[in-house]
């Protein structure tokens, strides 16, 4: 009976495509298990082997990894919303109308509108509780210097990439949280009114300021935030791992 | 005669070698070796790396099937909500809007903060307690200890703040202080106690626990981190119709369209 799969397998196995896929035998050795992490491409963020202390939940609380998770999370729910989306303020397609649509029309729409959601929310919530746990544990410290520095762009930007979004369902609920910030913006000392003019497109909350922030959170934030993470995931490879005590 | 092995000069050229520059030995990757206790990240982080991404998706489909995201009427810019208020993680920067300048508080401050944060590594440079939670008991001392220092003296202020306020404070300053309610209200007084009350919590520390470096600046997270928190909570909860202040179970409900009086 079990000889047929294993047929399969052991032929599937030594098949002109599969070997052109994959390197190595199946993981269950160590020199495999090497092998599957650093020829994969999604693998080779991680080092071959770990220090058991990184792998203890109370110590990192995962939230590095689960900020990362949210992310892509969001790049994903978020690529799909914008299959739906409009950024005007009004006409036959606006943004508020979509918004609409995607809670009646459209097929699990809701659904990813609260994925979308309530994953924003959660990333700013890990990111905090990240920089938390690395500054308690004192993970800032040589070699580590600017990774940290990394770190606190990516909070900064974490949280610009969060109120952008807010924006863009055009209720009211959205126009006035963003009108606080463009109160404050407007107050900035010296240079008030054409930092607020560039950042939202008037000297009032309109049309433009709409699509300057769709822009930025759909384009310019999520680049930003993807190469910092780059740069903050290379580093801790370059830095020899994660810490752990000396 | 075997051939020299590794790649050859261009005929005529072999003795064109010039020395370009000393190149000392020293790594660009900074590994502290030591020996180490380690595991094969095939399958030992892998897995739980999957488990936490399996409970995570699940956790967020559940949360999304049962809350649905807001969405009110369209927007109007006639009609302003009493209260308007930013989403929560920026209530802290709004609720300290109230109690001094808006661009101080809105654009200075945090500015400041997001630097000082970025310095801390340059500032505390010693390799003490990397990887200890809290580096020692006394860190952990420092932390509680500051945690309540913060969150008493924040909820005091606010408490103060809309005490004086509530007793004419903004019209005696205007017409007793020099410079009326800009100069010390706004901008003097608030820095003032800001950066002092930062000091302050520094100089305790050193004499209650002979604090060092990276003591103190346990500290001053630690300070930081609870004023945040304060903040957002005191804006997210006890924050009503006027941004006045209220019990976090008696905040009336927004007034959806406010109409200024004239
Ligand atoms: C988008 C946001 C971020 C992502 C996706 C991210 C991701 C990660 C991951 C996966 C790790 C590995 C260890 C762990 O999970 O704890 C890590 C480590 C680290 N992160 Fe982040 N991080 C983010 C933001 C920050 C912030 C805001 C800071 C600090 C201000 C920071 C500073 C560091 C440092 C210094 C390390 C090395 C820690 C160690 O060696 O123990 N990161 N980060």
């Amino acid at each position: 009976m079990l000889e047929i799969p294993a047929q399969i397998w052991q032929k599937t196995k030594t098949s002109y495509i599969w070997r052109s896929l994959f390197r190595h035998g199946y993981p269950d050795s160590r020199k495999n298990q090497s092998l599957a992490v650093f020829t994969n491409v999604f693998l080779h963020l991680h080092p071959v082997k770990v220090r058991r202390h990184a792998l203890a939940i109370p110590y990192t609380w995962c939230m590095g990894g689960l900020s990362f998770f949210l992310f892509l999370i969001l790049t994903l729910t978020g690529t799909l919303l914008m299959f739906y989306y409009h950024p005007s303020v009004d006409g036959v397609y606006n943004a508020y109308g979509d918004i609409k649509d995607l809670e009646t029309v459209v097929v699990f729409g809701q659904l990813l509108r609260n994925m979308h959601r309530w994953a924003a929310h959660g990333m700013v919530i890990t990111v905090f509780l990240h920089m938390i746990r690395v500054f308690y544990t004192g993970s800032y410290k040589p070699p580590r210097e600017f990774n940290w520095v990394i770190g606190t762009l990516l909070f900064f930007f974490t949280i610009l990439l969060s109120y952008t979004g807010y924006l863009l369902p055009w209720d009211q609920l959205a126009f006035w949280a963003v009108t606080v910030g463009y109160e404050i913006a407007r107050a900035s000392p010296f240079i008030g009114d054409e930092f607020a003019f560039v950042l939202f497109g008037g000297y009032q909350l309109g049309p433009n300021a709409l699509l300057r922030w769709y822009v930025l959170h759909v384009v310019g934030l999520p680049l930003t935030v993807g190469f910092l993470i780059a740069i903050h995931f290379w580093r801790i490879r370059k830095d020899g791992g994660i810490t752990g005590p000396l | 005669m075997t051939a020299p092995r590794g790649p050859q000069p261009f005929p005529g050229q072999e003795k064109r070698l010039r020395l370009l520059a000393f190149v000392r030995q020293d790594s660009v990757v900074r590994v502290d070796k030591r020996v180490e206790d380690t595991a094969m990240v095939w399958p030992h982080l892998l897995v739980i790396e999957f488990i936490a991404a399996m409970l995570w998706s699940i956790g967020l489909f559940a949360i999304s099937a049962a809350f649905n995201a807001p969405l009110q009427d369209h927007a109007n810019p006639d009609c302003t909500p009493n209260p308007s208020k930013a989403p929560w993680y920026l209530l802290n920067l709004q609720e300290l809007l109230l109690h001094m300048d808006k661009g101080l508080a809105g654009v200075v401050v945090p500015t400041i903060w997001l630097v000082f944060m970025a310095a801390i590594p340059y500032i505390d440079r010693s390799r003490e307690g990397v990887g200890i939670w809290f580096t020692s008991r006394n860190g952990l001392r420092i932390t509680i200890f500051a945690a309540f220092y913060a969150t008493l003296l924040t909820f005091s202020l606010i408490l103060v703040d809309a005490f004086l306020k509530a007793h004419g404070y903004i019209e005696f300053a205007s017409d007793h202080f020099p410079g009326g309610k800009q100069l010390l209200p706004n901008y003097l007084i608030p820095i003032a106690v800001m950066l002092g009350l930062s000091f302050l919590l520094v100089v305790i520390v050193k004499r209650l626990y002979g604090a060092n470096t990276r003591e103190w600046n346990i500290a001053v997270f630690t300070g930081f981190i609870s004023v945040y928190l304060v903040l957002t909570i005191v804006g997210t909860s006890f924050r009503g119709p006027g941004m006045d202040l209220f019990a976090p179970w008696a905040v009336p409900a927004t007034h959806q369209c406010f109409e200024p009086r004239t």
